[in-house]
């Protein structure tokens, strides 16, 4: 180690140094946002599938109080953990990182499924019409699945030869090209989304007109089911 | 070793040293997320106990949300920080408890429970549910403190093998099989919560609060 200071200049040490720290902590930040991904998925799908547990809990509180405290709960972290995942997901539309960092070849298709799935919500009524909780259901599984799977199959399992084919075939550094088309893809997809859901919703509120009022009908009162 | 090849050292160290922290930190936290969830489970009773001293049915409910909501939310961040046992190369790179994809497999099953049962009116399914807490927090904290935090301690003999056949990173044999298998369990239940859940879903969450005009 004497001689390796040695031979290098202190400017040269100083360099690699700076270097590493720049890198490496950048290199570990994208590592780790792609790794904690997984977890932001899961709990994700878990708060959207979890429907029937909340419905039930409602029949058994005895205020409408109560049971409009416990959904907007339910519903506000719900949407605030797809809408975070969404957020973290954009950095894996950066090409830099998909090219030098391993990351999932089709993460950034999830990200897009996510981005529908959210458009789903906007668009429609999840909450109250089945069919559309279904769609968005089927594009959070999409989603999920094409992060988790390149994720537990190929990034976190290098260590194991019988999964070297799939590794090799879901990690982004491995097919740079491929992973630099599916990114631009996919940016060009989410950015039509963004689009369509500017245009629908700008488009809704220049159809009201300046003296468009919104939508004032109250649901009629009714009693919560007994516990 | 030119200053690149230094660069590229540091650089690997960084990121590899770092992800190991966070990995080992999270570990270190789970055996108190683990027994925040057994305790809560465990204090129905108390919970049950102190509704009716409330004059306030408002009060009650909300005593109750509380409740349900923090021991849910605790399960559910419990299961979360346990998806690192899911990946092969993060139980081969850090000294980990060989058995905690199997203890986030019951955790899971759990949540599944709870999903598709009423556990706070079945006691069959509560009984079920407190089983495989107790059986997922020993299949965590056993491992744990033997294997990882008896540093120093059971270097050597007999405490010394057990340390190192709890431990994942001096046990791959087991450690992969082990992970694999939880990987199975954990898949195999969500596509059934997934399932369950679409087939539930045919009616509005809250009809109750929809308009004649909506309903028709």
């Amino acid at each position: 180690m004497t001689g390796l200071l040695q031979a290098i200049s202190q400017q040269d040490l100083t360099n690699s140094l700076v270097q590493a720290m720049v890198q490496g902590e950048q290199s570990w930040l994208v590592s780790t946002l792609a790794a904690f991904m997984p977890g932001l998925w899961t709990l994700a799908l878990m708060l959207h599938i979890a429907r029937p547990y909340m419905v039930r809990m409602i029949r058994k509180l005895t205020l409408r109080f109560a049971a409009d405290v416990w959904w907007l709960s339910f519903v506000l972290m719900r949407d605030a953990v797809m809408i975070i995942t969404f957020a973290l997901s954009f950095i894996f539309f950066l090409p830099g990182f998909a090219r030098n960092i391993p990351l999932p070849l089709t993460g950034p298709i999830a990200g897009v499924f996510l981005f529908w799935a959210l458009l789903v919500k906007l668009t429609g009524d999840v909450d109250d019409n089945p069919r559309h909780y279904r769609l968005a259901t089927y594009f959070m599984v999409g989603g999920a699945l094409l992060w988790l799977v390149p994720q537990v199959l190929a990034i976190e399992t290098t260590s194991q030869p019988f999964f070297a084919p799939v590794g090799s075939a879901l990690t982004s550094t491995n097919h740079p090209d491929l992973a630099t088309w599916i990114l631009v893809g996919s940016v060009v997809l989410v950015a039509l989304t963004g689009a369509y859901i500017f245009n629908f919703v700008i488009g809704a509120a220049m159809r009201e007109g300046p003296s468009g009022q919104p939508d004032r009908r109250r649901a009629e009162p009714a009693p919560v089911a007994a516990r | 070793m030119t200053p690149d090849q230094l660069t590229q050292a540091l650089n690997a160290a960084f990121t590899a040293g770092g992800e190991q922290m966070l990995e080992n930190t999270m570990a270190i936290m789970l055996p108190v997320l683990w027994l925040a969830v057994i305790a809560l489970h465990l204090a129905r009773p108390y919970m049950l106990h102190m509704i009716p001293r409330f004059t306030l049915r408002l009060a009650a409910d909300i005593w109750w949300i509380l409740y349900v909501a923090l021991r849910d939310l605790v399960i559910v961040l419990t299961f979360i920080f346990s998806i690192m046992f899911l990946f092969p190369d993060v139980l081969l790179a850090d000294r980990l408890p060989i058995t905690g994809g199997l203890a986030a497999l019951c955790l899971f099953a759990v949540l599944v429970i709870k999903l598709v049962r009423d556990v706070d009116e079945d006691r069959r399914m509560f009984i079920l549910s407190g089983n495989l807490l107790g059986l997922g927090a020993l299949l965590y904290i056993v491992p744990s403190v033997l294997g990882l935090q008896a540093t120093g301690v059971t270097d050597t003999g007999f405490w010394g093998s057990i340390a190192t056949f709890v431990t994942s990173s001096t046990n791959p044999g087991l450690a992969v099989p082990l992970c694999w298998i939880s990987v199975a369990g954990v898949t195999a239940l969500g596509i059934y919560a997934v399932v369950y859940s679409l087939r539930q879903t045919t009616s509005p969450a809250r009809p109750e609060l929809l308009s004649k005009e909506v309903l028709r």
